[in-house]
């Protein structure tokens, strides 16, 4: 989704060397975590650049245990490792990914008795539909996928009149980044013709590909992931289609930009925690979600990332009067408006769809 | 001879477990596709027809095969003259010109093309210096940027294969040209380039190839929109998750490649014994 690989590596270097200076100060904890837990490792796959700074050696002083940290970039690259067997104690797959993980029984109840910060979630997080009750997963990360484009190039009242349909728009030409996920893609031209994003209807489909065609064909676009945050800071490009989480980030930087989300609706996605299967410490993996869902660990997480947090007060403080983020518009996602939605998971359209983005993206 | 025959059992083990089973995976699930619950899965051709009956993967195919064709002629043309200097360079200094050529490869071949994105990009470094003189231009996420990307990374294969033929030749055969009366241009077109032909081939063999199969240098050089062949079956063993047709692609991808490399040799095996005996 959002994430640098080559910062990931540079942390996962950062994160190498501040748990082996944490080894030795284990000794200084008063309860033997592999009394408590079975285990003092815990091993975590979450996507890159997705956590504070001090998150996990703050963790691992606290409980004096060892955290092993790898990263992801796409939720298909977590799940076809899932897939072949390896095992983490806690996996961060957005929405979509978290049900066809629970189809395939291939997660693990938590176990709330642990988790009493679950009471701090946020309104927008609650009763998700992938798992209503919260029985086998904690929000993480929230947000939406909006526009930014820059103030002094692109006209408000072009984005207000039409919507998504301004990424077709030849008087910005050339100067558009586009996300590379056939996902977020399909959803900006289903939502631009009225359609549910989640549809199945073949002749909306065919519609939305004609339309993205369309759009690769006389707008010149760049394709982008992650390269879009320093680019939009940059001021490479005047529009952009970014999650609102990078929107944070950008306007952060740069004052030029602004973010806007269309009328006709968005995907109002989440990054949920969730322990699998055959994790080989579930208890430690609870006591990691308890902590992350902490006033603290939570405020340092977004504050470092850019996006929204799950615990609700750290949400309203960031985003409140005096937060950090107060004149951020991206910061706090849009809730309640009838036209915005969750992915849900459809293996075979989603083979489709990632079948006809190559083709988008090669017609030329 | 004998006794270290057996020498070579943990060897033959190694290879069919890591390159002849993968291979064997590879070719069953092209000619498969999931079945049902009573059979896993069926033979198939489906996968290949899929390919070749759809206009922009042929494309595709075309422009992947396009791009590997340049990179690997711009790596002769560059990477031949270097090798042949660093060949003719005095011993001590033969050393070190080596180690600058090797020294890039130390570093992860993904973090170098990234540090060509922050030096191609509309305000990078490159465009900053060209605009001194009024030349800016884009240059990222074009077929320069991709070339360039390719260009960069796999002509050190090309300059060492070509500098190891260079060096092993036999040099008497130079004297004896020299002394018959042939000046430096013939020697060097009847002797020296007919002799460094296999480093030729071997060095087109190991750009060629992963040029050829490259999925990150397009994406990151040229942009999500550059679509090579590598691409397309990343995105269907990530992305999409059909393991089948990504690997019937691959196995497209590896019979071209055996085409061209058995089109190479026959061109070796001419040349060296056309030219009338000149090795031995």
């Amino acid at each position: 989704m959002k994430h640098k690989k080559l910062l990931s590596l540079l942390t996962s270097i950062a994160m190498l060397f501040s748990f082996t200076a944490c080894g030795k100060s284990n000794t200084s904890v008063a309860e033997d975590p592999i009394e408590k837990y079975g285990s003092d490792t815990l091993k975590l796959y979450n996507w890159g650049e997705y956590m504070g700074n001090t998150l996990i050696s703050d963790f691992e002083k606290q409980f004096g245990v060892n955290v092993i940290v790898e990263y992801f970039d796409s939720n298909e690259m977590m799940y076809t490792k899932i897939q072949a067997g390896d095992a983490y104690d806690i996996l961060v797959p957005s929405d979509y990914m978290i049900e066809r993980l629970l189809a395939n029984n291939a997660l693990q109840p938590i176990d709330k008795e642990m988790i009493p910060n679950i009471s701090n979630l946020a309104e927008g997080v609650k009763a998700l539909p992938y798992d209503p009750d919260n029985t086998y997963s904690v929000p993480y990360f929230w947000g939406t996928v909006g526009i930014v484009y820059n103030k002094n190039n692109v006209d408000l009242e072009d984005l207000e009149q039409q919507g998504y349909a301004i990424l077709k728009n030849t008087k910005y030409k050339g100067k558009l980044y586009m996300y590379d996920s056939e996902r977020d893609s399909f959803m900006i031209a289903l939502k631009s013709l009225g359609y549910s994003m989640n549809t199945d209807n073949e002749q909306e489909i065919e519609q939305a590909y004609q339309w993205l065609k369309e759009l690769n064909d006389t707008m010149e676009p760049v394709y982008v992931t992650d390269e879009v945050i320093d680019g939009m800071m940059n001021g490479n490009k005047d529009l952009a289609v970014v999650y609102s989480g990078d929107a944070v980030t950008i306007l952060n930087e740069n004052e030029d930009m602004a973010f806007y989300l269309p009328k006709e609706g968005t995907n109002v996605w989440s990054d949920a925690m969730v322990i699998p299967a055959n994790a080989e410490n579930p208890k430690l993996a609870n006591e990691f979600i308890n902590y992350v869902l902490t006033y603290d660990a939570s405020y340092s997480n977004s504050e470092a990332v850019g996006y929204t947090s799950s615990n609700k007060e750290v949400m309203d403080n960031i985003s409140g009067e005096g937060g950090l983020y107060e004149s951020n518009p991206a910061y706090l996602p849009r809730i309640g408006y009838d036209k915005d939605e969750v992915f849900k998971d459809n293996i075979v359209l989603k083979e489709k769809l990632s079948e006809l983005w190559i083709k988008v993206k090669a017609s030329q | 001879m004998r006794q270290f025959k057996n020498m070579a059992y943990p060897y033959m083990i190694w290879i069919s477990i890591m390159i002849v089973v993968p291979m064997f995976m590879i070719f069953m699930y092209a000619f498969t596709k999931h079945g049902n619950d009573v059979a896993t899965f069926w033979f198939t051709f489906d996968n290949f027809i899929r390919f070749f009956s759809d206009i922009i993967f042929i494309n595709v195919l075309k422009q992947s095969l396009y791009i590997a064709v340049i990179t690997t002629i711009i790596c002769i043309l560059l990477g031949y003259p270097v090798a042949y200097i660093i060949a003719n360079s005095k011993e001590k200094n033969k050393v070190f010109l080596i180690l600058l050529i090797t020294l890039p490869t130390w570093i992860n071949m993904l973090v170098r093309t990234y540090a060509w994105m922050g030096i191609l990009q509309d305000n990078g470094i490159l465009n900053n210096i060209l605009s001194l003189f009024g030349l800016q231009t884009k240059l990222l996420h074009t077929d320069f940027a991709v070339i360039l990307g390719m260009v960069y990374n796999f002509i050190p294969f090309m300059i060492l294969q070509i500098h190891t033929s260079l060096t092993k030749m036999d040099k008497s055969l130079i004297e004896a040209a020299s002394d018959l009366g042939a000046d430096k241009i013939q020697c060097f077109l009847k002797i020296i380039f007919p002799l460094s032909l296999p480093g030729v081939i071997s060095g087109i063999t190991l750009v060629f190839l992963p040029a050829m199969s490259s999925f990150f240098i397009p994406k990151l050089l040229g942009g999500g929109q550059y679509v090579l062949i590598g691409n397309v079956i990343e995105s269907q063993f990530l992305t999409a998750g059909n393991w089948n047709f990504g690997s019937a692609i691959s196995l497209i991808i590896a019979v071209i490649i055996m085409i061209s490399m058995y089109i190479t040799k026959k061109i070796e095996v001419k040349n060296s014994t056309g030219k009338g005996g000149i090795i031995h």
